[in-house]
């Protein structure tokens, strides 16, 4: 497909906001999933379900 | 759909990659969070959860969580390949123009990377958390939603729903199939369940938005075979859906308490198909009896659910 819409000006500070948005999650995120196997293991090694 | 946009007065595609030596926007959280149909995942979460505690046996809370959290995932997943593939389909169709790719908010390549990202993920947690048996379960329903129903059978046949529906039904069962390790004759009923409450949800949705199926050359039923064909099938459905619903009762693998709330729950799902099945439209008609349907269909299914947990509880 081609790209017929006028260019939009590039908004610097929306990439920097997103890039910050984007990382902060993915630190919670795995931050949690390292809690989560955490527990994950502990739980597995406490016994059969 | 290309987007582009300007830095320094050069226009660039913002979906070209960084390493051509351009740049784009990073997706927004909230567009990759869209693209994994949080609505449709409550439902998913809910069904897996009451197969999970409906399960004989104790499950570590712990595990319980990851189990139903990869079954979330997995689902997120199956929704984030769906609108991956279905983005052209989409943009013809006024419910779904808004959605994050058709609306060009995020690129293809980025949605079809998060979606296998995150069904490897959910396949991988299941095996870390529950056992092989789960994880295998929760792969073929993600390959079954994306590969059978979304790219196969969707395109092609009027009958895509009541397949495909078999992709929704899964929950339980890996729910179930979690805690236990094994199957078992009522997890199958509540799939089967599942199965046969799809078509009339659906056919109900499709009815009241029929013109935008229509315009997306998808052949649901209602724009095959008709709306009164749709309309008799919906109701055929829905009676062999409630024999479904009711059978764990005779069949002893439930209580009273889910029996009668069966029995009156699908009393009032037939009497609004039988609603649905027996009317005819003209020019105009607001659809309120489909639109009714539809709505009762999914408390139908969380009130159905939540049943057999109280009723297992109640005899445990």
């Amino acid at each position: 497909m081609t790209d017929e819409t006028p260019p939009e000006p590039f908004d610097e500070a929306e990439y920097r906001r997103r890039q910050r948005s984007r990382a902060n999650l993915m630190g919670w995120i795995l931050g949690g999933l390292a809690f989560l196997f955490f527990f994950i293991t502990i739980a597995r090694m406490m016994g059969p379900k | 759909m290309l987007r582009s946009t300007q830095i320094n007065g050069s226009k660039f595609d913002m979906t070209q990659s960084l390493t051509n030596g351009e740049m784009r926007l990073p997706a927004d959280w909230r567009d990759l969070f869209a693209l994994t149909k949080p609505r449709v995942m409550s439902l998913v979460v809910f069904t897996a959860l009451c197969g999970l505690l409906a399960a004989p046996g104790h499950v570590h809370p712990v595990l319980g969580f990851s189990s139903i959290l990869a079954i979330a995932l997995g689902a997120g997943a199956s929704g984030a390949l769906n609108q991956w593939y279905e983005a052209g389909l989409d943009a013809k169709m006024k419910r779904t123009a808004g959605r994050p790719l058709p609306a060009g908010r995020l690129d293809p390549q980025t949605a079809l990377h998060f979606g296998v990202g995150l069904a490897a993920f959910s396949v991988f947690l299941m095996l870390f958390a529950a056992n092989w048996q789960a994880a295998a379960l929760l792969t073929v329903s993600i390959l079954f939603y994306v590969l059978v129903y979304t790219i196969w059978l969707k395109p092609r046949t009027p009958q895509n729903i009541v397949i495909g529906g078999a992709a929704g039904a899964f929950p339980p069962l890996i729910g179930w199939v979690a805690a236990t390790g094994s199957v078992a004759p009522l997890p199958v009923l509540l799939f089967l369940l599942i199965f046969l409450w799809t078509p009339p949800h659906f056919w109900a949705l499709a009815l009241f938005v029929r013109s935008d199926y229509a315009a997306a050359g998808i052949p649901m039923m209602p724009v095959v075979a008709g709306e009164p064909s749709t309309r008799r099938q919906i109701l055929f459905y829905a009676l062999i859906m409630a024999v479904a619903a009711i059978a764990p009762w005779p069949l002893g693998y439930t209580g009273a308490l889910y029996g009668w709330c069966a029995a009156a729950l699908s009393a009032v799902f037939v009497a609004l198909s039988v609603q649905v099945g027996l009317r005819r439209t003209g020019e105009g008609d607001r659809m309120q009896p489909e639109k009714r349907l539809f709505a009762f269909s999914v408390a139908y299914l969380f009130l159905l659910f939540g049943a057999v947990v109280a009723d297992h509880w109640l005899i445990a």
